[in-house]
């Protein structure tokens, strides 16, 4: 609009007069005053990607809503905290969507590593916590090794960075990688440790701050744990794999242990070891000058020395040179290297650290700093002994460490608060395991102190502390020889005196130790077998062992009185402890009939397992079998087993037999198979008998329950024979009872209602008259008096006189009537019995006789359904004598 | 093969030892007075008989015994009585040496050929209860009461200067099991074995020999006291306590879901007693299993089924034996030749050992493998028997020497014999030619 205008104003000019317009060249004409600018002007707005407007609806996004690959960018940005925030911000992308760091972990890797040696504190430490926290757990399941090799080379830049702090921050970067990936250390081993000289050489210009100094140590002790060193550790991985259910015949790829980069590790560590010393060397007048030790500098000491130790023992036993003065030319490790060693680095340990020992031992100080002490001179004492399993150390410095050790163990260095105690016996887990060899090492004299000493730790020790348990194993490994081990010398009265106290105290133990602490008892229960299995060979341990069943009682049960007993930890422990003890019972070379007793009442506690009554049983037979029990004392174990054996319920005709919880008595009959088995094998029957007649009869009298005596009568007549080997007297007095029992046995039969339950009832009533019908068909005798005591039993008043533990006692006349006929019948039906039921018809008779005697004098009493009753089984009693063949023609 | 194959078993009272024919069912002859523990019957190099003897400890004092029986007698042939008490006897395949557990622990180490006591060491630190020789014969592996099971190489224990450095005698040490251990088995391979152990302790272990490690541990219902190993390796036979006789993997993958437990895939059943000894026949399907009922049953491995059943007697079977009995000794020419062998078995074993003249004769040499070398044992022995043999031929005289003669000179008659048949042979071919020849010529004679 405004063009227009103007240009309407010229044409009427130039139609008005003409004139030539003259202008100059080279000059602009300058603009009109109401010019308006046309020229439009821009500048380049560079935006990738509007973060707002951009699509972003299936991306994984920060808190911040920037995406992995923003962020990632970000990460190199100049400004220190948007680097920072950018790694924040991985961070929270990572916790919130995993599966995104599984799927870029290489391409954040990639950017990641670039900050490792990252100027900025603050950034280096976020990157660390994103690494520790998230990424590396993160990737655990996968292969580690590339994704882990992509960093490495930037750590070692950064370890060679001119920044001290960056350098130090490379090595926490390091112990971070080592944490999650071990095998790293081998691999770059060599690089790692030159690193670690180079700048502990230096420590005096850059590690003024302890705390640094600290760190770097830390990861350094760390480092060299993954040495091979640990004999231990191969023993518990073989022992894990104990439970393996594999194969057997399939392939196992063995994978041999890479040594190549042995060689080199140890140069490195060669040239390491003086440096540590030197540097534990700049705290000894800080030491001596103040009496406060304060935590920082403490920690720096303990990790030289933690390092030192583990360099000291890579070189005994990790390449494989454990025997001083054993020169086997098998090893590949021990040529040039392993000499020099020798020659130049076990002088200076020697000369420079051992001679400081021992640091600081006065008694003024706090309570604090002399645990620190003591910890320190635990350490030094542990470099030592770890050096002298290699070459023999000057005998006065021995003599500083054995006296170390021996207050150690004795506890007088220790103060007198329990804290304390606790704390030390914690350190002292370490020096246990030299204990064996030092014995066998020292003199006569050190050795008893050494050993008072350790026995005194032994005792004073809290039953449930490690310290229990690794005395525990140092004890096994002192009291039963192993491999190239030589055991103690036990024809050395002193050294014999604290071998019984250690074995004295072991079922002492297995009492204190209750039922809480199951896998330590294990352990106890572990060395008695191993010590039985070997008792043998030194007669005075053996008496140790047999000496040790009289206080074993306690384990299993003590009886005060007759039914209050007192069952021991025996019964709660786990299966495979039970076993174990179990199992010690078979090497005592004499089994006390006290302990026996003991464990017989352990069997009849409910609570025990019947398995484990099985395997009880099994175990006592095959000790008497090896000559252990004596024969009377293992009848009479038995006998009581199936006397005072509870089986529930009561009532014999219950229909659910094959059911555990509702009842025993399926156990039971197996019981007494094994037992009859048992009693079989145990040499000549007769004599057998004769021990079993006499106190088999004695328990009856005592008038336990059926089963009871159903299972001893069965004992009875598996030994006997045919004619009967009872005696006349005890013919007798068996018949007496045995009558009761069968009216008791018959009483209980149910009256008919269905005919599928009364043929499982005479199948059961069957199994208890089996033991009784097989005594008739060996003694006719004895038929005929259990007859005559019937008939007596049917007139005679008053309760049954048998079993008062009967629930269903034929307490009256019209029961009892009832439960001799039905006997009668079924012997009757045994073709066996009916034959010699003929011979005494005369005592049947008897038996009707009183009947009706019964019926004439009572009857005024009785109601008509009992007087029926009587007259029903007085019919069926006579039919069936009516059809008994006479006895003449068949005898 | 020569000879057929037999069935001995033996038992702890003294039922003497009785042979069965395995195939044909037929009893032979029966050794008399033999009471042998568990494991202390072996068959030397399937010559003779060699049993420990179960003899009452109060009686005689402290040595124990151990008799040979010949084939062809009945009665005890050679008395032995070793220092203490000997359990179990192992015999390497070719008869040249008898190993003998005894009560105390120790191992015994006998050359059957001399008798003499060749080593004695402390093995064990309670009684050995077996013994057994690996596949290739150079391992000797015992087990005791002790639980422990141990693995002796043969070399080793004859060679002082490695056993020195090693510090100890044994090549492994296994000390899992808790109880009295009642049996071993090896696999084949030799020194690659695996062996399968049974203890009281109701577990029978599997270990391998070459890495000396635990391979499995199979838990049974009931103690073990016989095992027996499939020729193929597939499964173990177990005779258990109760009776039975159960059937292990060992291939297979265990599974627990069978009513016996981890491992166990069947039972062959029918003992009403426990099962006391097996032994597998040679063609790898027949299962021979004492027990303790006196009976020794012959299990079809196939079928489950028992396929014969012999009565030993009424006493318990304590060992069982499946060897060859060699042909030559049937009862025809058994008086002859026990008459001419008046010393044909080995001398007694030794007492002590006698180190005086051990160093000498440490040796041993490979015998000649000549053509009667059959007739003369085994070929391992060592250089004195050889020695004596030397003098014996030298000197014509010994029976010995005019034996092998006999044998030589049957050989030489039985090859003329061989050579007068070909001979005719060849005779009565050419006769045989000439007389086509005769008679073709004949008929072309008679067609022209």
């Amino acid at each position: 609009m405004v063009r227009n205008k103007a240009s309407s104003k010229k044409q009427q000019k130039r139609g008005v007069d003409f004139k030539k317009i003259k202008r100059k060249i080279g000059r602009k004409l300058p603009p009109p005053n109401n010019a308006t600018s046309t020229e439009i002007k821009s500048k380049a707005i560079i935006l990738p990607e509007q973060s707002v407007a951009s699509e972003k609806a299936g991306l994984a996004v920060s808190k911040k809503g920037l995406t992995l690959k923003e962020l990632l960018q970000q990460t190199s940005h100049h400004n220190p905290k948007v680097r920072k925030d950018a790694l924040i911000g991985i961070r929270d992308l990572f916790l919130k969507y995993p599966a995104e760091l599984k799927l870029h972990k290489y391409a954040v890797m990639e950017k990641l590593r670039e900050r490792i040696s990252d100027n900025d504190r603050v950034v280096r430490e976020t990157l660390y916590q994103l690494l520790k926290s998230v990424v590396f757990p993160g990737c655990k399941e996968d292969n580690q090794g590339p994704f882990i090799s992509m960093m490495m080379a930037y750590i070692f830049n950064a370890m060679t960075h001119l920044a001290v702090d960056v350098r130090l921050m490379a090595f926490k970067f390091f112990d971070l990688v080592v944490q999650h990936y071990p095998p790293s250390f081998s691999l770059y081993a060599e690089k790692i440790l030159q690193n670690y000289e180079d700048i502990l050489q230096k420590n005096q210009f850059y590690l003024q701050d302890k705390g640094k100094l600290k760190n770097a140590l830390a990861g350094l002790v760390r480092c060299l744990t993954l040495l091979p060193c640990n004999t231990r550790e191969v023993v518990s991985s073989f022992e894990e794999n104990l439970a393996g259910q594999r194969v057997l015949h399939a392939f196992e790829p063995d994978l041999p242990k890479d040594p190549a980069g042995f060689d080199l590790i140890i140069k490195k560590l060669r040239d390491l070891v003086p440096v540590l010393i030197n540097c534990f060397h700049e705290f000894i007048p800080l030491v001596h000058a103040t009496m406060h030790l304060d935590a920082q500098s403490f920690d720096c000491m303990l990790y030289i020395l933690q390092s030192i130790d583990l360099a000291v023992r890579f070189f005994v036993y990790g390449t494989g040179k454990s025997q001083p003065g054993l020169c086997s030319s098998i090893h590949p490790y021990e040529g040039p290297d392993m000499t020099m060693w020798d020659q130049d680095v076990s002088p200076v340990v020697l000369k420079k650290l051992l001679v400081v020992f021992p640091l600081n031992q006065r008694h003024d100080l706090s309570e604090k700093d002399g645990d620190r002490y003591f910890i320190l001179n635990v350490v030094i004492t542990e470099i030592f002994l770890h050096l002298s399993e290699w070459s023999y150390p000057p005998p006065d410095l021995l003599e500083i460490f054995l006296e170390f050790i021996e207050n150690a163990l004795s506890g007088k260095t220790s103060s007198a608060a329990e804290s304390g105690k606790a704390f030390r016996e914690k350190h002292l887990l370490s020096l246990l395991p030299f204990i064996p060899k030092l014995v066998s090492r020292v003199s006569r004299n050190w050795s008893l102190r050494i050993l008072q000493a350790f026995t005194k730790a032994f005792k004073d020790s809290n039953p449930e502390s490690s310290v229990k348990l690794a005395c525990l194993s140092i004890i096994e490994e002192m009291l039963v020889p192993r491999h190239g081990i030589p055991s103690l010398d036990a024809s050395d009265p002193e050294i014999l005196g604290h071998q019984t106290t250690w074995i004295r105290e072991l079922p002492l133990l297995l009492i204190m130790l209750g039922d809480k602490h199951p896998s330590y008892s294990k352990v106890v229960l572990h060395l008695q077998l191993r010590l039985g299995q070997c008792a043998l060979l030194n007669s005075a341990v053996a008496q140790e062992y047999d000496n040790m069943q009289y206080s074993l009682l306690e384990f299993y049960c003590t009886c005060l009185e007759e039914r209050s007993m007192f069952y021991g930890p025996f019964i709660k422990l786990a299966r495979d402890s039970q076993e174990l003890s179990v199992c010690c019972l078979y090497y005592f070379s004499h089994l006390d009939s006290s302990l026996l007793k003991s464990i017989a009442f352990c069997c009849l506690c409910d609570d025990l397992e019947p398995f484990m009554l099985f395997r009880i049983i099994e175990v006592l037979h095959s000790a008497y079998k090896a000559g252990h029990i004596q024969i009377a004392d293992h009848i009479s174990f038995f006998i009581t087993l199936l006397s005072r054996f509870r089986v529930f319920p009561e009532e014999i005709y219950t229909v659910m037999e094959g059911d555990k919880k509702m009842s025993n008595r399926g156990i039971f009959k197996s019981v007494t198979s094994v037992v009859s088995s048992c009693l079989l094998q145990m040499g000549e029957d007769s004599l057998v008998f004769q021990i079993l007649e006499e106190v088999i009869l004695d328990q009856m009298s005592l008038r336990p329950p059926i089963d009871n005596i159903c299972a001893m009568l069965r004992m009875l007549l598996l030994l006997d024979s045919r004619p009967t080997r009872l005696s006349d007297q005890s013919v007798i007095n068996l018949s007496s009872f045995l009558s009761g029992y069968l009216i008791d046995v018959a009483s209980g039969i149910p009256e008919d209602d269905g005919k599928s339950t009364s043929s499982i009832h005479v199948n059961t009533c069957h199994y208890y008259f089996l033991p009784c019908f097989l005594l008739f068909t060996r003694s006719e005798k004895f038929l005929k008096l259990t007859l005559d005591v019937m008939g007596s039993l049917i007139t005679e008043n008053g309760s049954s006189p048998f079993s008062p533990n009967c629930i269903l006692n034929a307490t009256d006349h019209t029961n009892r009537i009832r439960a001799i006929v039905e006997i009668l019948i079924l012997m009757h039906k045994d073709v066996k019995i009916q034959r010699i039921l003929s011979s005494c018809k005369s005592e049947i008779d008897h038996i009707l006789q009183n009947m009706l005697l019964l019926q004439a004098s009572k009857g005024m009493n009785m109601s008509i359904e009992e007087r029926h009753n009587i007259q029903c089984a007085f019919d069926r009693l006579k039919c069936i004598t009516s059809t008994l063949p006479s006895a003449t023609p068949i005898i | 093969m020569d000879g057929t194959e037999v069935v001995v078993a033996s038992s702890p009272v003294d039922a003497g030892i009785s042979c069965w024919d395995l195939q044909s069912g037929a009893e032979h002859l029966r050794h008399r007075s033999c009471a042998s523990p568990p494991h202390g019957l072996v068959c030397v190099a399937d010559r003779f008989f060699a049993s420990s003897q179960l003899r009452d400890s109060s009686s005689s004092s402290s040595s124990g015994s151990i008799f040979y029986w010949s084939w062809s007698k009945p009665q005890v042939e050679v008395k032995s009585f070793p220092a203490e008490p000997i359990k179990p006897l192992a015999a390497n395949r070719e008869g040249t040496y008898i190993a003998g557990g005894g009560l105390s622990g120790d191992i015994y180490f006998w050359e059957v050929a001399s008798g003499r006591l060749l080593k004695k060491w402390h093995a064990h630190y309670r009684a050995v209860t077996c013994l057994v020789f690996s596949d290739d014969e150079s391992l000797l592996i015992s087990g005791a009461e002790d639980g422990c099971v141990r693995v002796w190489s043969l070399f080793m224990i004859f060679d002082d200067l490695r056993r020195e450095e090693a510090g100890h005698l044994y090549e492994h040490s296994f000390s899992e099991h808790t109880l009295r251990v009642t049996d071993i088995v090896t696999g084949y391979g030799g020194g690659n074995a695996i062996i399968v152990s049974a203890s009281e302790d109701r577990t029978c272990k599997v270990w391998s020999l070459s890495t000396g490690r635990l391979l499995r541990n199979v838990v049974f219902p009931s103690i073990i006291d016989a095992i027996a190993l499939d020729p193929g390796e597939h499964v173990f036979y177990a005779g258990s306590r109760d009776g039975k006789i159960y059937i292990a993997a060992l291939n297979a993958v265990g599974s627990s879901s069978n009513s016996y437990g981890m491992h166990i895939i069947g039972s062959l059943s029918d003992h009403s007693k426990a099962v006391t000894c097996l032994a597998f026949a040679t063609d790898g399907i027949l299962l021979v299993s004492g027990s303790e009922d006196g009976m020794v049953r012959v299990w079809d491995t196939k079928t489950r089924n028992i396929f014969r059943i012999f009565k030993h007697a009424k006493g318990p079977v304590s060992n069982i034996l499946v060897v060859r009995r060699p042909n030559d000794s049937n009862p025809r020419n058994s008086q002859t030749s026990s008459k001419k062998h008046g010393s044909f078995l080995s001398p007694p074993l030794d007492k002590y050992l006698n180190s005086s003249d051990e160093n000498e004769d440490a040796k041993v040499f490979i015998g000649c493998q000549t053509t009667f070398s059959k007739s003369v044992d085994a070929s391992y022995r060592s250089c004195h028997i050889i020695i004596d043999q030397i003098k014996e031929l030298q000197q014509q005289g010994s029976s010995a020497a005019t034996e092998m003669e006999m044998e030589r000179l049957k050989i030489d008659s039985q090859k003329s014999v061989q050579m007068v048949q070909q001979w005719k042979k060849m005779y009565e071919n050419l006769h045989q030619f000439c007389v086509n020849e005769l008679l073709d010529a004949d008929h072309a004679g008679v067609s022209n």
